[in-house]
């Protein structure tokens, strides 16, 4: 148990970060990010105790989708949760005096932030794993469950769909 | 926006990271009520295997070395560093011994005190040989003082205690003839040690007289032990102990 115990504290360690930004990336909420995360590796330690470090051929891609499947739920259950009557709903923001704040306090990264929470799920995943993890091909395909190919194709389409957002 | 540009904005997303505090946090929860890894905080003593159990050996660990100290103090000599541990333990044994066992107890520490002695004029150590001598005196008037507080009638009664007392005082007969053989040739004098051993063989002797002449004896006893009066009488209180000890084993 304690070998188990160090080899995932290493597994910890290397990938905590990445899980988190991954996870904040697409909800956009540092708290949320942290529930998903901890539940991520949470459920991560609960399989890897249970069935053995060897049988999870690749470490990075499982806690992948087991983030990718929490994700999922998340947002199942908050779109369950958003079917409420419209007298108890919170006032509408103001669209324009949003944007005014916004662009007082946009950053490049800022706005780089929120064109990738705004696209497609699968170009979103993509881009954080090639651009900002530095996974290869063929480790995002493995993920993905896809070919090398079809991987460099969503890569290269994920690319020019941030770039429209951010137009 | 060109896309060397877009990919040098993205990879600036990589300084979105968790608070260290939450990092670790998170950890600690992950792990809670899993046993702790050697390797992670057993910390310089892990490389022994005994000791990831160090909290509950920590007992068993200070009594072996407790029990190692006194071992080796066992061996110490007056002038040593740790004979006064040694003497502690010894005054432990005089303290919780009965009343009637303590003179027996003096005089077995008395012995001890001789046999040191001899070790020390053996070993020529004549640094330690004051010292030495001075806690043999300790030891011989704290047995003399203990016999003349000793109730004869009580000790009359443990037929034990008696033998006990003389094999004792038999033994510091003998021992101090091997002192005196090679202490003498060292120090010249030996009359303080004399008068100390003569005077604890006269009350030994003086007690186990009076206590026999209590007991019903043989005609061949009460021979023995008219003999050993005489002897005491004349002042060969060692002969007259000889004596003592042949009827106390009959």
């Amino acid at each position: 148990m304690s070998n188990l115990r160090k080899n995932y504290s290493e597994v910890y360690d290397k990938y905590v970060k990445k899980i988190y930004r991954f996870v904040l990336l697409k909800v956009n909420s540092a708290e949320i990010a942290e529930d998903l995360t901890s539940e991520v590796f949470m459920r991560g330690w609960q399989s890897f105790k249970g069935q053995g470090p060897d049988k999870i051929e690749n470490i990075q891609a499982f806690l992948y989708q087991i983030a990718r499947n929490l994700l999922a739920d998340h947002y199942r259950q908050e779109t369950r949760a958003q079917f409420v009557s419209v007298e108890y709903a919170p006032p509408l923001p103001d669209a324009k005096q949003d944007l005014e704040e916004m662009s007082f306090i946009q950053s490049d990264m800022e706005r780089v932030k929120a064109a990738l929470v705004s696209i497609n799920d699968d170009y979103r995943e993509v881009i954080v794993w090639y651009y900002l993890d530095e996974l290869k091909v063929p480790e995002i395909a493995k993920i993905l469950d896809k070919s090398e190919p079809t991987v460099r194709v969503l890569i290269h389409r994920a690319l020019h769909a941030l770039k429209d957002e951010l137009k | 926006m060109k896309q060397s540009q877009l990919v040098r904005q993205l990879k600036s997303l990589r300084e979105l990271e968790p608070s260290d505090n939450w990092v670790s946090f998170t950890k600690e929860r992950i792990f809670a009520g899993e046993p702790e890894p050697m390797g992670l905080r057993a910390g310089v003593l892990s490389f022994f295997p005994l000791f990831r159990y160090k909290l509950a050996l920590a007992p068993i660990i200070s009594v072996l070395v407790l029990i190692g100290l006194f071992g080796f103090t066992r061996q110490t000599l007056p002038g040593d560093f740790l004979f006064s541990v040694k003497k502690m333990t010894e005054s432990a044994q005089v303290t919780f011994s009965s009343g009637i066992e303590k003179p027996e107890t003096q005089l077995r520490l008395a012995n001890k005190r001789l046999e040191e002695l001899s070790r020390i004029a053996e070993n020529n150590q004549v640094g330690k040989l004051d010292p030495a001598i001075k806690e043999f005196q300790m030891n011989i008037v704290q047995a003399t003082k203990d016999l003349a507080a000793f109730d004869i009638n009580v000790t009359s009664s443990d037929p034990l205690a008696i033998k006990g007392l003389l094999a004792e005082t038999k033994k510091m007969t003998e021992n101090k003839e091997r002192v005196e053989s090679v202490l003498g040739a060292i120090i010249g004098d030996t009359n303080e040690l004399d008068s100390a051993i003569l005077q604890i063989e006269k009350q030994t002797a003086a007690y186990l007289i009076t206590d026999l002449e209590k007991r019903t004896l043989q005609e061949s006893d009460l021979q023995l032990l008219n003999q050993a009066r005489d002897d005491y009488n004349a002042g060969n209180f060692a002969t007259s102990l000889e004596k003592i000890w042949i009827l106390s084993n009959k």
